[in-house]
Protein backbone atom coordinates (compact mmCIF):
# COMPACT_ATOMS: atom_id res chain seq x y z
CA UNK A 1 0.00 0.00 0.00
CA UNK A 2 2.69 2.44 1.36
CA UNK A 3 4.79 1.82 -2.22
CA UNK A 4 1.02 2.89 -4.13
CA UNK A 5 1.13 6.44 -2.47
CA UNK A 6 2.68 9.32 -4.49
CA UNK A 7 5.61 9.77 -3.54
CA UNK A 8 5.63 13.61 -3.83
CA UNK A 9 3.56 13.12 -1.45
CA UNK A 10 4.56 14.64 2.08
CA UNK A 11 3.33 12.71 5.09
CA UNK A 12 4.41 10.47 7.56
CA UNK A 13 3.02 7.02 7.65
CA UNK A 14 1.72 4.74 10.28
CA UNK A 15 1.12 1.23 10.50
CA UNK A 16 -1.69 -0.92 11.50
CA UNK A 17 -1.16 -4.58 12.06
CA UNK A 18 -4.71 -5.21 12.55
CA UNK A 19 -7.83 -3.24 13.13
CA UNK A 20 -7.05 -2.62 16.92
CA UNK A 21 -3.94 -1.34 16.75
CA UNK A 22 -5.06 1.09 13.63
CA UNK A 23 -7.81 2.16 15.87
CA UNK A 24 -4.82 3.10 18.63
CA UNK A 25 -3.26 5.44 16.10
CA UNK A 26 -6.10 7.27 15.51
CA UNK A 27 -7.20 7.97 18.72
CA UNK A 28 -3.93 9.07 18.88
CA UNK A 29 -4.78 11.59 16.47
CA UNK A 30 -2.37 10.12 13.88
CA UNK A 31 -4.53 8.35 11.37
CA UNK A 32 -6.30 11.99 9.28
CA UNK A 33 -6.72 9.92 6.07
CA UNK A 34 -6.32 6.02 6.75
CA UNK A 35 -6.33 3.69 4.31
CA UNK A 36 -8.48 0.52 5.90
CA UNK A 37 -8.41 -2.90 4.73
CA UNK A 38 -10.70 -5.35 5.56
CA UNK A 39 -9.55 -8.45 5.99
CA UNK A 40 -7.59 -8.10 9.48
CA UNK A 41 -7.09 -9.98 13.05
CA UNK A 42 -8.55 -9.07 15.75
CA UNK A 43 -10.64 -6.04 14.25
CA UNK A 44 -11.74 -6.62 10.88
CA UNK A 45 -12.31 -3.15 8.70
CA UNK A 46 -16.02 -3.12 9.31
CA UNK A 47 -15.16 -3.11 12.80
CA UNK A 48 -12.83 -0.58 12.59
CA UNK A 49 -15.28 1.96 10.63
CA UNK A 50 -18.24 1.09 13.26
CA UNK A 51 -15.98 2.30 16.09
CA UNK A 52 -14.91 5.24 14.18
CA UNK A 53 -18.42 6.29 13.97
CA UNK A 54 -19.40 5.45 17.16
CA UNK A 55 -16.16 7.22 18.77
CA UNK A 56 -16.56 10.08 16.30
CA UNK A 57 -12.95 9.74 15.69
CA UNK A 58 -11.34 11.72 13.36
CA UNK A 59 -10.13 10.12 10.09
CA UNK A 60 -10.92 10.34 6.57
CA UNK A 61 -11.31 6.69 5.51
CA UNK A 62 -10.33 5.15 1.75
CA UNK A 63 -10.84 1.45 1.91
CA UNK A 64 -8.57 -0.74 0.18
CA UNK A 65 -9.51 -4.38 -0.26
CA UNK A 66 -9.37 -7.77 -2.70
CA UNK A 67 -13.03 -8.03 -1.48
CA UNK A 68 -14.57 -6.42 -4.44
CA UNK A 69 -17.81 -7.51 -3.72
CA UNK A 70 -20.32 -5.06 -4.60
CA UNK A 71 -22.27 -5.22 -1.34
CA UNK A 72 -19.09 -4.82 0.44
CA UNK A 73 -18.14 -1.42 -1.26
CA UNK A 74 -22.07 -0.66 -0.58
CA UNK A 75 -21.34 -1.65 3.61
CA UNK A 76 -18.75 0.39 3.60
CA UNK A 77 -19.49 3.67 2.21
CA UNK A 78 -22.94 3.26 4.09
CA UNK A 79 -20.57 2.95 6.77
CA UNK A 80 -18.48 6.16 6.62
CA UNK A 81 -16.17 5.14 4.33
CA UNK A 82 -15.15 8.06 1.45
CA UNK A 83 -13.76 5.94 -1.12
CA UNK A 84 -12.85 2.36 -2.44
CA UNK A 85 -9.96 1.07 -3.86
CA UNK A 86 -9.55 -2.37 -5.32
CA UNK A 87 -6.66 -4.47 -4.87
CA UNK A 88 -4.03 -5.04 -6.10
CA UNK A 89 -3.82 -1.13 -5.78
CA UNK A 90 -3.40 0.42 -8.86
CA UNK A 91 -1.20 4.05 -8.32
CA UNK A 92 -2.44 6.08 -10.87
CA UNK A 93 -6.27 5.01 -8.90
CA UNK A 94 -4.94 6.07 -5.67
CA UNK A 95 -3.22 9.31 -6.74
CA UNK A 96 -6.77 9.98 -8.16
CA UNK A 97 -8.61 9.08 -5.62
CA UNK A 98 -6.20 11.65 -3.44
CA UNK A 99 -6.32 14.39 -5.45
CA UNK A 100 -10.37 13.91 -6.24
CA UNK A 101 -10.41 14.55 -2.55
CA UNK A 102 -8.44 17.10 -2.49
CA UNK A 103 -6.30 15.55 0.70
CA UNK A 104 -3.41 15.39 -0.84
CA UNK A 105 -2.37 18.67 0.61
CA UNK A 106 -1.35 16.76 3.28
CA UNK A 107 -2.31 15.12 6.11
CA UNK A 108 -0.87 11.97 7.96
CA UNK A 109 -1.72 8.60 6.90
CA UNK A 110 -2.11 5.02 8.53
CA UNK A 111 -2.37 1.18 7.39
CA UNK B 1 13.27 -35.97 -7.14
CA UNK B 2 15.09 -32.78 -6.10
CA UNK B 3 14.27 -32.08 -3.10
CA UNK B 4 16.15 -28.68 -1.96
CA UNK B 5 15.33 -27.70 1.52
CA UNK B 6 12.19 -25.19 1.15
CA UNK B 7 11.24 -22.81 3.38
CA UNK B 8 9.04 -19.55 3.56
CA UNK B 9 10.20 -16.54 5.81
CA UNK B 10 7.24 -13.82 7.34
CA UNK B 11 7.82 -11.59 4.40
CA UNK B 12 7.16 -14.05 2.18
CA UNK B 13 4.04 -15.57 3.96
CA UNK B 14 2.67 -11.99 4.16
CA UNK B 15 2.89 -11.47 0.52
CA UNK B 16 1.25 -15.19 -0.35
CA UNK B 17 -1.89 -13.87 2.12
CA UNK B 18 -1.90 -10.56 0.16
CA UNK B 19 -2.19 -12.34 -3.11
CA UNK B 20 -4.61 -15.34 -1.70
CA UNK B 21 -6.48 -12.08 -0.56
CA UNK B 22 -7.16 -10.61 -4.22
CA UNK B 23 -7.97 -13.44 -5.45
CA UNK B 24 -10.34 -15.55 -3.05
CA UNK B 25 -11.81 -11.53 -3.37
CA UNK B 26 -12.48 -12.55 -7.04
CA UNK B 27 -13.82 -15.51 -6.30
CA UNK B 28 -15.92 -14.52 -3.76
CA UNK B 29 -17.13 -11.62 -6.12
CA UNK B 30 -17.94 -14.88 -8.99
CA UNK B 31 -19.63 -16.60 -6.12
CA UNK B 32 -21.87 -13.45 -4.35
CA UNK B 33 -23.10 -12.96 -7.99
CA UNK B 34 -24.01 -16.36 -8.87
CA UNK B 35 -25.77 -16.83 -5.76
CA UNK B 36 -27.26 -12.93 -4.98
CA UNK B 37 -25.42 -13.38 -1.40
CA UNK B 38 -22.83 -11.92 0.34
CA UNK B 39 -19.59 -14.05 1.09
CA UNK B 40 -17.82 -13.81 4.10
CA UNK B 41 -14.26 -13.48 3.57
CA UNK B 42 -11.87 -14.66 6.29
CA UNK B 43 -8.18 -14.29 5.98
CA UNK B 44 -6.10 -16.94 4.17
CA UNK B 45 -4.02 -19.09 6.25
CA UNK B 46 -0.61 -20.03 4.52
CA UNK B 47 1.71 -22.61 5.61
CA UNK B 48 4.20 -25.29 4.68
CA UNK B 49 3.51 -28.38 6.20
CA UNK B 50 4.35 -32.00 6.06
CA UNK B 51 2.34 -33.54 3.58
CA UNK B 52 1.13 -36.09 6.37
CA UNK B 53 0.03 -33.23 8.94
CA UNK B 54 -2.33 -32.06 6.03
CA UNK B 55 -5.47 -33.29 7.57
CA UNK B 56 -4.54 -31.65 11.38
CA UNK B 57 -3.80 -28.26 9.17
CA UNK B 58 -7.84 -28.01 8.06
CA UNK B 59 -9.99 -26.66 9.65
CA UNK B 60 -12.94 -27.82 11.33
CA UNK B 61 -11.26 -31.09 10.22
CA UNK B 62 -11.28 -32.76 13.32
CA UNK B 63 -15.59 -32.26 13.49
CA UNK B 64 -17.63 -34.97 12.13
CA UNK B 65 -19.85 -33.40 10.23
CA UNK B 66 -19.93 -34.78 6.74
CA UNK B 67 -18.47 -33.51 3.09
CA UNK B 68 -18.52 -33.39 -0.21
CA UNK B 69 -14.99 -33.14 -2.09
CA UNK B 70 -13.57 -31.77 -5.30
CA UNK B 71 -10.26 -31.96 -6.83
CA UNK B 72 -8.96 -30.30 -9.31
CA UNK B 73 -5.35 -29.91 -11.00
CA UNK B 74 -3.66 -27.32 -12.08
CA UNK B 75 0.17 -26.61 -14.02
CA UNK B 76 1.97 -23.84 -15.39
CA UNK B 77 5.66 -22.59 -15.91
CA UNK B 78 6.94 -25.30 -13.38
CA UNK B 79 4.38 -24.78 -11.13
CA UNK B 80 1.76 -27.31 -10.14
CA UNK B 81 -0.45 -27.90 -7.45
CA UNK B 82 -4.20 -29.30 -6.54
CA UNK B 83 -7.40 -27.30 -5.81
CA UNK B 84 -9.17 -29.19 -3.15
CA UNK B 85 -12.95 -27.95 -1.91
CA UNK B 86 -14.10 -29.61 0.95
CA UNK B 87 -17.82 -28.61 1.04
CA UNK B 88 -20.16 -29.29 3.83
CA UNK B 89 -22.67 -31.69 3.33
CA UNK B 90 -25.47 -29.42 5.74
CA UNK B 91 -25.10 -26.74 2.71
CA UNK B 92 -26.62 -28.19 0.27
CA UNK B 93 -30.42 -27.31 1.37
CA UNK B 94 -30.04 -23.64 0.90
CA UNK B 95 -27.31 -24.06 -1.71
CA UNK B 96 -30.13 -25.49 -3.89
CA UNK B 97 -32.18 -22.93 -2.67
CA UNK B 98 -29.62 -19.68 -4.12
CA UNK B 99 -29.18 -21.45 -7.26
CA UNK B 100 -33.10 -21.78 -8.23
CA UNK B 101 -32.43 -26.14 -8.54
CA UNK B 102 -35.83 -27.62 -8.49
CA UNK B 103 -34.77 -30.90 -9.18
CA UNK B 104 -34.59 -33.85 -6.46
CA UNK B 105 -31.93 -33.25 -3.72
CA UNK B 106 -30.24 -36.55 -4.31
CA UNK B 107 -26.83 -37.31 -4.81
CA UNK B 108 -26.49 -36.65 -8.58
CA UNK B 109 -28.20 -33.06 -7.68
CA UNK B 110 -26.03 -32.78 -4.72
CA UNK B 111 -23.15 -33.41 -7.36
CA UNK B 112 -24.60 -30.87 -9.87
CA UNK B 113 -24.32 -27.97 -7.54
CA UNK B 114 -21.32 -29.21 -5.80
CA UNK B 115 -19.65 -28.74 -9.79
CA UNK B 116 -20.69 -25.27 -9.91
CA UNK B 117 -19.73 -24.24 -6.71
CA UNK B 118 -16.23 -25.89 -7.31
CA UNK B 119 -15.91 -24.59 -11.21
CA UNK B 120 -16.64 -20.85 -9.54
CA UNK B 121 -14.29 -20.80 -6.55
CA UNK B 122 -11.66 -22.96 -8.03
CA UNK B 123 -11.41 -21.26 -11.53
CA UNK B 124 -11.48 -17.82 -10.25
CA UNK B 125 -9.34 -18.26 -7.41
CA UNK B 126 -6.00 -20.33 -9.64
CA UNK B 127 -6.64 -17.90 -12.40
CA UNK B 128 -6.57 -14.76 -9.84
CA UNK B 129 -3.28 -16.38 -8.40
CA UNK B 130 -1.91 -17.13 -11.71
CA UNK B 131 -2.49 -13.36 -13.05
CA UNK B 132 -1.16 -11.77 -10.24
CA UNK B 133 1.68 -14.01 -10.43
CA UNK B 134 2.76 -13.94 -14.18
CA UNK B 135 1.76 -17.12 -14.45
CA UNK B 136 -0.75 -19.08 -16.63
CA UNK B 137 -2.00 -22.14 -15.01
CA UNK B 138 -3.69 -24.63 -17.14
CA UNK B 139 -6.48 -26.64 -15.25
CA UNK B 140 -6.86 -30.67 -15.17
CA UNK B 141 -10.93 -31.71 -15.08
CA UNK B 142 -12.28 -31.82 -11.92
CA UNK B 143 -12.39 -34.96 -9.98
CA UNK B 144 -15.05 -35.55 -7.35
CA UNK B 145 -13.09 -37.51 -4.65
CA UNK B 146 -16.51 -38.60 -2.19
CA UNK B 147 -19.65 -37.55 -1.11
CA UNK B 148 -20.90 -37.77 2.34
CA UNK B 149 -17.47 -38.97 3.55
CA UNK B 150 -15.34 -37.31 6.28
CA UNK B 151 -12.20 -34.51 5.86
CA UNK B 152 -10.18 -37.46 7.11
CA UNK B 153 -11.28 -40.23 4.26
CA UNK B 154 -10.40 -37.17 2.15
CA UNK B 155 -6.62 -36.40 3.02
CA UNK B 156 -5.75 -39.22 4.96
CA UNK B 157 -5.09 -41.60 2.01
CA UNK B 158 -1.15 -41.60 3.01
CA UNK B 159 0.95 -42.50 -0.05
CA UNK B 160 2.13 -39.14 -0.48
CA UNK B 161 4.52 -38.30 -3.46
CA UNK B 162 5.57 -34.98 -1.60
CA UNK B 163 6.59 -34.59 1.72
CA UNK B 164 6.32 -30.57 2.21
CA UNK B 165 3.24 -28.87 0.63
CA UNK B 166 2.41 -25.16 1.14
CA UNK B 167 -0.85 -25.05 2.19
CA UNK B 168 -3.29 -22.50 1.22
CA UNK B 169 -6.76 -22.56 2.99
CA UNK B 170 -9.42 -20.61 2.58
CA UNK B 171 -12.93 -20.98 4.48
CA UNK B 172 -15.66 -19.50 2.63
CA UNK B 173 -18.72 -18.79 4.62
CA UNK B 174 -22.11 -16.91 3.34
CA UNK B 175 -23.70 -14.47 5.30
CA UNK B 176 -27.66 -15.18 6.78
CA UNK B 177 -27.46 -18.56 4.97
CA UNK B 178 -25.49 -22.17 5.93
CA UNK B 179 -23.02 -22.62 3.37
CA UNK B 180 -19.75 -23.26 4.44
CA UNK B 181 -16.70 -24.71 2.63
CA UNK B 182 -13.02 -25.21 2.87
CA UNK B 183 -10.46 -23.92 -0.59
CA UNK B 184 -7.35 -25.91 -0.15
CA UNK B 185 -4.36 -25.02 -2.64
CA UNK B 186 -1.86 -27.38 -2.28
CA UNK B 187 1.25 -26.67 -4.17
CA UNK B 188 4.12 -29.67 -4.56
CA UNK B 189 7.18 -29.17 -2.78
CA UNK B 190 9.33 -28.86 -6.40
CA UNK B 191 7.14 -25.61 -7.25
CA UNK B 192 7.40 -24.03 -3.80
CA UNK B 193 11.14 -22.52 -4.45
CA UNK B 194 10.06 -21.42 -7.90
CA UNK B 195 6.70 -19.65 -6.58
CA UNK B 196 8.84 -18.07 -3.58
CA UNK B 197 11.28 -16.64 -6.63
CA UNK B 198 8.30 -14.68 -8.13
CA UNK B 199 7.07 -14.41 -4.71
CA UNK B 200 11.10 -12.26 -3.73
CA UNK B 201 11.02 -10.29 -6.85
CA UNK B 202 7.21 -8.81 -5.99
CA UNK B 203 8.76 -8.38 -2.39
CA UNK B 204 11.76 -6.29 -3.97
Amino acid sequence: MARALPPEWEVEVFFANDGLEGLEVIRQGNGEVVFLDLTMPNLDGYGVLETIRKEDLPAMVIVVSGDIQPDAQTRVKNMGAMAFIKKPIDAEKARAILTEYGIMAGGADDH
Amino acid sequence: MITERVSLTEDQRDCYQEIVNVAMGQAADRLARLLDAYVVLPIPQVNLIEANDLHMAIQGAEDNHAISSVCQGFIGSGIAGEALLLFNDTSFEDLATLMNYSGPLNRYGELELLMDVSSVLIGACIQGIGDQLGIHFNQGHPVVLGQHCQVADIVKSGNHQWNKTLAIEIHYTLEHVNIDCNLLLLFTEDSVAKLNNKIDYLLD
